[in-house]
């Protein structure tokens, strides 16, 4: 027990640091993704063929793939098959191709839910506005996307939970988010060696993580509950 | 309008499709610049090739060939030589400032110095050491690495400098049980997937549990899905034992000897010139003197 509490300063600010870059990629992806996954929908929406097509594909190339192996490509492809590694050996270069790959999987996915999410909308109020003459743009943004928002929420706040807990992927391009950080005390780091608890221990930093998020949704839920 | 709209927006797609390539495109750029650089000075360097680029068409090839090829023009154009780790004490660990050091972490700040580059550590997940290195993300692996036929044939590698033995771990209460290699043959044997340990196990033709690294081997025994796993012996005097986190594991017998080596892309010159950068610090006495500092003296090999 005295070695436990010996360990514990230590393996908190080590979690810390992990944790950091956890949540560094994770509002990446978030600021990355929410607006490119709207531009998927509306190529996946579009009248223009070639253009939804490709939008489709593209969706089902990111979605029916492994994130992990995702990974793996952005980060060695360029070097292994261009001979160029543009990402380079160092934190920085693995954290932009960790967040390329997190922000390109994630837009797909929410893609999908705006898609559904605009879809799903009655024809009526988006009627309503042609009859008053207002333009395709002015319908979208002051009549169709509020009530988009308001219907993807439950969906969104599912993936934004998953993404909290994907983020420990990009440890296979050695990201040295919060499970590496609690695995280098399995082999031994700053003195600590073949200490097991500081891996278990990064669920409670999820944890708390995802609380938040549920709070913050259940929040956003009921201020949106202006209309049925 | 409506046409335009979806042309705009198929424009937009076709960017985000290759915002990789597009981003690859900016850094291309500066490494393109080198790439140039790099032929210069080769073509400066190396009077002798000069007869070769007069022959137009394919000295383009040739020579970026050339130049892709030396290791140590491509280091020393970028400055650095980044060398792939993992937190592995007595060879590559952090102090108290969270600076690298450790055996072989001194050892690479010293050659980087006698090649007039920088030195830069980045961490790596084992299992991809050969895409790391093939990727020209790291440089070289220098971290206490076993030199198996699996990492001669996908690496060149220097000269072996460290004697190392893969020894099994099991449970202090039945360790007297284990003391020959016969008496193994009924275990769950971990071993870290791809190292040197699972090589030996395999040899002896027993059955083993392939876990990713080491750390996660121990901790097979521990949480008892595994009677007992084979790791580096170097690695079994840190982590095992009085005063670690694995107090009730202890290590009997070594199924092997083996040695470390550092690995370099196939082809590299850098090899040559680390064999013969370990020949003189050995001769002069500076090797050892690292050696001592981390208490590995005695696994030394002489140069």
């Amino acid at each position: 027990m005295d070695l436990f509490f010996e360990q514990f300063p230590i393996v908190i600010q080590a979690l810390n640091t992990g944790f950091l870059q956890t949540l560094k990629l994770f509002f990446v992806t978030l600021i990355g993704a929410l607006p490119l996954g709207l531009l998927i929908s509306f190529g996946s929406m579009s009248r223009f063929r070639p253009l939804s097509t490709l939008s489709r594909v593209f969706v089902w190339v990111i979605r029916g793939t492994p994130l992990m192996i995702q990974l793996l490509i952005v980060y060695y492809f360029p070097g292994l098959v261009l001979g160029n590694a543009i990402w380079g050996g160092g934190e920085t270069g693995r954290f932009l191709a960790a967040s390329t790959a997190f922000i390109i999987n994630y837009a797909c996915y929410f893609s999908e839910i705006y898609r559904g999410g605009i879809q799903g909308i009655p024809i009526g109020p988006t009627e309503a506005g042609l009859v008053l003459g207002m333009t395709r743009s002015q319908i979208f943004f002051k009549i169709t996307l509020l009530q988009m928002i308001k219907r993807i929420v439950p969906p969104m706040s599912n993936e934004i939970i998953s993404l909290v807990k994907d983020t420990s992927l990009a440890r296979i391009i050695a990201l040295q988010e919060i499970i590496w950080a609690g695995q280098s005390f399995m082999k031994g780091s700053q003195g600590i060696s073949g200490a097991i608890w500081p891996l278990f221990f990064t669920a409670v930093y999820y944890l708390a993580a995802n609380g938040l998020l549920t709070l913050l949704f259940g929040w956003i839920e009921r201020k949106l509950d202006y209309f049925r | 309008m409506k046409k335009n709209i979806a042309l705009m927006l198929a424009l937009l797609m076709m960017a985000s499709l290759t915002a990789c390539s597009s981003s690859s495109d900016s850094t291309s750029d500066t490494t393109a610049a080198e790439t140039v650089a790099e032929t210069d000075s080769e073509t400066t360097a190396a009077e002798t090739e000069a007869a070769e680029i007069e022959v137009s068409e394919e000295t383009t090839a040739a020579e970026s060939a050339a130049a892709e090829d030396s290791d140590l023009v491509y280091i020393q154009e970028k400055g650095t030589l980044v060398v792939g780790i993992t937190d592995f004490e007595p060879m590559d660990y952090k102090d108290a400032d969270g600076n690298w050091i450790g055996f072989d972490a001194d050892m690479a700040t010293a050659f980087a110095e006698s090649l007039g580059v920088e030195v830069e550590f980045v961490e790596i997940d084992w299992d991809n050491k050969i895409l790391e290195l093939d990727g020209k993300t790291i440089d070289c692996v220098w971290n206490g690495m076993t030199l198996t036929s699996e990492v001669t044939s996908s690496m060149d590698c220097s000269n072996a400098y460290c004697n190392n033995a893969q020894v099994l771990i099991v449970s202090s209460d039945v360790a007297d049980q284990y003391q020959d290699t016969d008496s193994l043959a009924d275990l769950t044997i971990a071993v870290e997937a791809g190292s040197a340990g699972e090589e030996v196990v395999t040899e002896l033709g027993i059955a083993t549990t392939a876990v990713s690294s080491q750390a996660d081997a121990l901790m097979e025994i521990a949480a008892g899905t595994s009677d007992a796993a084979v790791i580096d012996a170097l690695m079994a005097a840190a982590m095992v034992g009085e005063g670690t986190g694995y107090e009730d594991l202890t290590y009997t017998i070594s199924l092997n000897s083996e040695e470390y080596g550092v690995g370099f892309r196939i082809g590299s010159d850098l090899v040559e010139l680390l064999n013969e950068f370990f020949a003189t610090s050995y001769a002069d006495g500076s090797m050892l003197e690292i050696a001592e500092t981390y208490g590995v003296q005695a696994a030394l090999i002489e140069q």
